[in-house]
């Protein structure tokens, strides 16, 4: 366990270094205005490429996944410019799969989508989906991962692209998991999604200023 | 609710997404709620199985709500005065006060499946409860109340409601009011087998031309009007049939879609729809498909699940080589207990490696043995034989699996041995038509066997079946996996018979000419295992109502 604790820290030790060199310097002054067009809009997402979550170093992979809520405009650092009222992980005849077996994740919703940061020159607001919980089973194993999931949206695509750090996210309870899904490890939730306007192909935008 | 038949095998679960997308859209078009006529009381106990951190435990899950008697086509049905009641066992309570907790507020969701012909939606039932102090000594009792989702619907015919699926979210407290750690357990619960013909909640009529089908039982009457009274017992309705899954007609959910401009439902008929509790616009991507009827499969019962259990069907091709044969097994029943995740302490570098050892049944009517199946062979190449066999377990069964994460890919492997001593056990044959008194003992002296990969772990006679998966990382899982499912092989030896023959004519001679020898190719296929107390998977169900496999697999050659 120490090594496999020790090869995950050098993973993520790796990433967090090469996105350091990365990051441009914070904007000057945050914003706290969030323009969300259309506001208020009823908005459906759909995956684009596959939707992991991996749980020490056990990999579970939905091919198809899809989201649903209202996005508004809002003030506030951060502010909630969204808010998911339905997610689904897998589809009828596409379950999410591990090497566990085919992976059930029942969300508790709503959770909330929030943003801190928006550059202008590329459109990209960054921020976090805010109250994760969703009750994870495989088999005879069955946990609950709370907490939240770091990522950005980009104006141009619509692409909402959660990217969550080690600790965001926590399995606060386990059953049936032994060893590998303890109570207290931290899983990430990895994937895009392709965001729409509900029933049209308008991509909504996330504008954030300080005037 | 009582006196119901017994409920037909459907997936635990259904899905609701785009029909409650649609409303959504359409729901500011409906016209306003016409006054009923009368209102249904609904007052329903009923069994359910949670899943605790100590085990499954058995749960008293009330729910009272009120409906209307009927209901016009597109009239919005709202259910009120929605309360759930859930008794947790005394035994439940150790389970509370190990974390610390001296109070828990509850949070309920019930999931009600909503059917109208072969239509189906499901709405989620929440609700919310005052804090309250664990008890000493038990039961729990916790009451929770809540708006619930609206219903619509622009066909006529009969609205059922059914109960299913339960979960209880616990905040819990300590003593000084501080959060325990985990400062919440949520508890997820199913129908017990009890329940099994009882969770039907109400059935409301709709459409002038509704004509509720005689009840099998006396229904309730609707209270008056204008009756706000409290909840009668015995009001709901009861006795109807519910939807037949056996006509092998795909059941199907059909997703509504948004009305007109003129405030009405276009189209066809779309059946039931759950509406929102609040303006909100659900994904509409959630796939409305209601997977098709299970096939026929023999009973596949755990009697006393635990939250390890699994169940699984297994069919699939034994070779016969000196017969030159095959041998069909139809899908039969295995009872898996899924043993716990074990990490190795000390994996290879970059690796990270874990196991588990499941012990397992076959389960046949109560009995440790397949269902009995017949086979043809061409005994010495000429001569036709059937024989009507079965496989009788031994010993336990075990299933080991280990599991290889090789970094820095994160790629994994897994190796699943399954080890089964199994006698083969021949019932009945028949040679060129000319029945053979085989005896009632005419079975191999010992059991099956395979090539041991490890004979020091595991001693004895027994058949070895390898399942191979892997999963590069961020891609599906491919091949046998314990709880999905896949192909099973392996060669088996049969041993010689004994015991067969009757009047003082041993058989025994020829059954072990003709049959017994090395060189047996056995391919099984297991179907996705139904993890009889996990969540139901609302997308892909895994069990039916009366937690039996949903999956029956087919064999492959």
């Amino acid at each position: 366990m120490q090594k496999t604790l020790r090869n995950l820290a050098v993973v993520a030790g790796g990433a967090s270094a090469a996105f350091a060199l990365a990051v441009s310097p914070a904007s000057a002054v945050a914003s706290t205005v969030w323009t969300v067009t259309p506001s208020p809009a009823n908005f459906s997402a759909v995956n684009s490429g596959n939707i992991v979550l991996t749980v020490n170093g056990l990999a579970m992979t939905c091919t198809k996944s899809t989201a649903g809520g209202t996005m508004q405009s809002a003030t506030g650092n951060p502010a909630t410019v969204g808010s998911i009222t339905s997610m689904a992980f897998g589809a009828s005849g596409a379950p999410c799969t591990s090497v566990l077996g085919p992976v059930s994740a029942v969300p508790t919703l709503p959770w909330a989508v929030k943003v801190f940061d928006y550059t202008a020159a590329t459109g990209v607001s960054k921020g976090y989906i805010d109250n994760v919980d969703a009750t994870v089973s495989v088999g005879a194993c069955t946990f609950r991962v709370t907490g939240k999931a770091s990522g950005t949206y980009t104006n141009s695509s619509g692409t909402l692209a959660v990217n969550s750090t080690a600790g965001e996210l926590t399995v606060v309870s386990a059953s049936g998991c032994g060893t590998a899904v303890p109570v207290g490890a931290k899983p990430t939730f990895k994937g895009n999604y392709l965001v729409k306007v509900t029933g049209t192909t308008t991509i909504p935008k996330i504008v954030g200023s300080n005037p | 609710m009582r006196g119901q038949r017994p409920t037909p095998r459907t997936p635990r679960t259904r899905v609701r997404g785009a029909t409650i997308a649609a409303f959504v859209a359409l729901a500011p078009l409906l016209p306003a709620a016409a006054v009923a006529l009368g209102t249904l009381k609904v007052d329903a106990a009923l069994p359910y199985v949670c899943t605790l951190p100590s085990g499954g435990q058995p749960v008293t899950v009330r729910i009272s709500a009120a409906f209307p008697e009927r209901a016009d086509v597109g009239e919005e049905i709202v259910p009120t005065d929605v309360t759930t009641t859930v008794e947790l066992p005394a035994a439940a309570l150790a389970d509370l006060t190990a974390l610390k907790a001296a109070t828990v507020r509850p949070e309920t969701r019930l999931a009600v499946g909503v059917a109208q012909g072969e239509q189906r939606a499901e709405a989620t039932w929440s609700g919310t409860g005052q804090p309250v102090a664990v008890p000493a000594e038990g039961p729990l009792v916790l009451t929770t109340t809540g708006d619930v989702p609206s219903l619509t619907t622009d066909t006529a015919g009969e609205l059922t409601l059914t109960a299913g699926g339960f979960t209880v979210d616990l905040a819990l407290s300590t003593a000084d009011g501080a959060a325990t750690d985990p400062a919440s357990l949520s508890v997820a619960c199913v129908p017990g087998q009890d329940a099994e013909g009882r969770t039907v909640l109400a059935r409301v009529p709709v459409g002038a031309e509704a004509t509720p089908t005689a009840p099998a039982t006396p229904p309730a009457s609707p209270s008056s009007p204008s009756s706000s009274a409290a909840p009668s017992p015995s009001a709901p309705v009861t006795g109807l049939p519910l939807p037949s899954f056996s006509t092998g007609r795909p059941d199907r959910t059909v997703p509504a879609r948004p009305g007109t401009p003129d405030g009405t439902a276009g189209g066809t008929p779309e059946g039931p729809r759950v509406g929102p509790l609040e303006e909100g616009d659900p994904a509409d991507g959630e796939t409305p498909a209601t997977p098709p009827p299970r096939p026929d499969a023999p009973d596949c019962i755990t009697r006393k699940p635990t939250p390890a259990s699994l169940s699984a069907y297994v069919t699939g091709y034994s070779n016969v080589r000196k017969l030159n044969g095959a041998a069909f097994l139809p899908p039969f029943c295995m009872l898996i207990e899924q043993g716990d995740m074990i990490m190795n302490p000390s994996p290879p570098p970059d690796e990270f490696q874990f196991s588990n050892l499941s012990p397992a049944k076959l389960y046949d009517k109560g009995r440790t043995r397949t269902p009995p199946f017949t086979s043809t062979f061409l005994a010495f190449g000429f001569q036709p034989v059937r024989a009507t066999m079965v496989l009788e377990q031994a010993g336990p069964i075990s299933v080991h699996t280990f599991v290889r994460t090789v970094f820095p890919a994160f790629d994994s492997y897994l190796t699943n041995t399954v080890r089964a001593p199994l006698v083969l056990h021949v019932l009945e044959a028949d040679v060129n038509g000319v029945k053979l008194d085989v005896g009632r003992s005419c079975r191999t002296t010992t059991p099956l066997t395979s090539r041991e990969p490890d004979p020091a772990t595991y001693p004895g006679d027994h058949m070895v079946l390898l399942g191979l998966g892997m999963m590069k990382f961020g891609q599906e899982a491919e091949g046998y996996i314990l709880t999905g499912g896949g192909p099973l092989t392996g060669e088996v030896t049969i041993p010689a018979f004994k015991g067969c023959g009757a009047n003082g004519e041993s058989l025994d001679r020829l059954f072990t000419a003709a049959i017994s020898g090395p060189g047996n190719h056995v391919k099984q296929i297991q179907g996705q295992t139904c993890g009889v107390l996990t969540p139901p998977d609302p997308l892909n169900p895994k069990c039916t109502d009366d937690g039996q496999p949903y999956v029956v697999p087919e064999a492959e050659r």
